[in-house]
């Protein structure tokens, strides 16, 4: 399991802001801050640098010219980019932040914003941003070790999980039960199963 | 492949001349019972898009002293009949060139007026414009802050990082540069362009702002109260810009009412002659009012009591009606509400 090996993974906070004293400005917070940065003038952009495989957090400004951060945040979804963001605005109204935090927002600040509110919400994105990365990390884990039993291990094992016994499985597969019993062992073994209940678990986990 | 415009003028005088000879040979030939004369109507109508008006006037007559001359040199038929053609022919031409004139007349006016309206539109919607100040003066106020913030942690780091630190210092500088450089450019907006002064009717310039606002009073279910008196002599000032005040003001009646109490929604407008000198436009609302603080700030630039205001629309308001010669002042009045006032000067010479 990489999930500590994440931890150890420094992450990356990508900002999106039209203005360059901003863009200057949250580089330098940042890295004061001993954070990784990457900054980039419009959405354009950052998508031509794909974000590294590490966890981030983005730093989306709302007005810009073109596409709006808004917009760009409904965006992401499709484009399969995950980050968690926190928006920042210079002319924010009420309604614009309900948006934005409907849209699964971290947080919505208002330039000039005090830079403990901006680092305590990108501390947050980054820690969910750790934890989704964990859970994907465990489900294709599990996704792994499931390809690696064989085919006919995947076929006693299904019909395990629905409760069968051995006899019933050997019946049904026209099996011997001696062979339904190995291959029941071998799939216990492969999915790192210490019982019944847990395979059952890990294979609702696997989503397979 | 086109021709320059002059050409294609010069030719059409050309064809104009030919046609209108070719009339004349045709009314001079034919018997007086025809009234060929009737065609010169269609020339008219052809040349008045390309003449000034005293050219087609004068058009207008050669094509009558034409169809005159026609008349005397006809040989043939009835004298009586050949009188009345001629006298149809003439009225023909006649009310062609004044419904023409008038046509043309009456498309450059709306074409003026659209062109007016366009830069009242500007400068009233002042809210646009505001939005995008306050944006522009944010950023830079925002990334001081920030860099500010970013210097006190590199300076709280052990040991300080004086090279980090200064860097963000000098980024504050250049960005405290920019921001004062945008209120420059800013307060050189406020200034605005110089008049353009002519004579108008002030009273006519309030109604057409007062008709372009209809809709937003009514949407605020706003009862408009108008004492205009239309017997008041010509002002002496920039039209637009003069009804840009008017419009800044109405709008700001409009939105103090708007957020006043429910039951008292009413703006009442108001143009009078109170020394030989000048008129004087009035507005009063029943608005929310004037708080002394208020008073004292009214027209200064970025002060504002609205939310999402920036504090620019009186202070042009001001440097307008200076520089058009006039005063600008403000009360608070009877129904707890603020009155707003201004005055322009006469025309010279026409002062009661």
């Amino acid at each position: 399991m990489n999930r500590d090996m994440d931890r150890a993974t420094p992450p990356i906070v990508y900002v999106i802001d039209d203005d360059h004293s901003v863009r200057a400005a949250l580089d330098d917070l940042f890295a004061s801050v001993g954070l990784q940065v990457r900054s980039f003038g419009s959405a354009r952009e950052f998508l031509a640098h794909p974000p590294d495989d590490a966890p981030g957090c983005l730093v989306l400004d709302i007005r810009m010219p073109g596409q709006s951060g808004l917009d760009f945040h409904r965006q992401m979804g499709d484009l399969g980019i995950r980050l968690p963001t926190v928006f920042i605005t210079g002319h924010g109204d009420i309604a614009m932040s309900v948006e934005a935090m409907k849209n699964g927002a971290i947080e919505f600040l208002t330039k000039p914003f005090r830079d403990q509110d901006l680092l305590d919400a990108i501390q947050h994105g980054i820690e969910k941003d750790r934890a989704r990365r964990a859970s994907e990390a465990v489900v294709s884990e599990l996704q792994l070790r499931w390809a690696s039993l064989s085919a006919g291990e995947q076929e006693v094992t299904r019909l395990v999980i629905q409760g069968l016994l051995n006899k019933q499985i050997a019946a049904s597969l026209n099996l011997s039960e001696i062979t339904v019993k190995v291959r029941r062992g071998q799939a216990m073994r492969k999915m790192q199963a210490a019982s019944l209940i847990e395979l059952v678990r890990l294979i609702e986990k696997a989503g397979v | 492949m086109r021709m320059p415009l002059q050409y294609r003028r010069m030719l059409s005088l050309v064809g104009m001349v030919l046609v209108m000879a070719a009339i004349f040979v045709a009314d001079t030939l034919t018997e007086y019972a025809v009234a060929v004369a009737v065609f010169y109507s269609v020339v008219i109508l052809a040349a008045v898009s390309l003449l000034t008006v005293r050219a087609a006037i004068a058009l207008a007559c050669a094509c009558i002293a034409l169809t005159v001359v026609s008349f005397y040199l006809t040989p043939a038929g009835l004298y009586k009949v050949g009188l009345v053609n001629s006298g149809i022919s003439i009225v023909a031409i006649s009310i062609t060139t004044w419904l023409t004139l008038k046509t043309e007349a009456a498309q450059a006016a709306a074409h003026d007026a659209q062109a007016r309206l366009l830069r009242i539109a500007r400068v009233t919607s002042l809210g646009g414009l505001t939005a995008s100040i306050a944006h522009e003066v944010n950023q830079p106020l925002a990334a001081i802050v920030t860099s500010g913030n970013a210097c006190q942690r590199w300076l709280a780091q052990d040991p300080p990082n004086m090279e980090k630190a200064l860097q963000a210092l000098d980024r504050i500088l250049s960005d405290a540069h920019r921001a004062s450089e945008i209120i420059d450019r800013v307060r050189s907006l406020t200034k605005g362009e110089k008049p353009r002064k002519s004579a108008f009717d002030l009273p006519q310039a309030v109604r057409e702002i007062v008709d372009m606002s209809r809709g937003e009073i009514e949407r605020h279910g706003i009862a408009l109260e108008t004492h205009i008196d239309d017997a008041l002599p010509p002002v002496m000032a920039d039209r637009v810009q003069i009804q840009q005040v008017i419009g800044n003001m109405l709008l700001n009646a409009i939105e103090a009412v708007a957020s006043g109490p429910a039951h008292r929604k009413d703006i009442r407008i108001s143009t009078s002659m109170p020394d030989g000198a000048s008129v004087l436009f009035c507005i009063e609302d029943a608005g929310c009012g004037l708080s002394a603080e208020a008073l004292d700030h009214l027209f200064d630039a970025f002060w504002t009591t609205k939310e999402g205001g920036i504090g620019l629309g009186l202070s042009i308001s001001r440097t307008i009606v200076e520089a058009n010669g006039g005063k600008i002042g403000a009360e608070p009045n009877a129904s707890g509400g603020a009155t707003f006032r201004f005055s322009v000067p006469l025309v010279k010479g026409k002062s009661a």
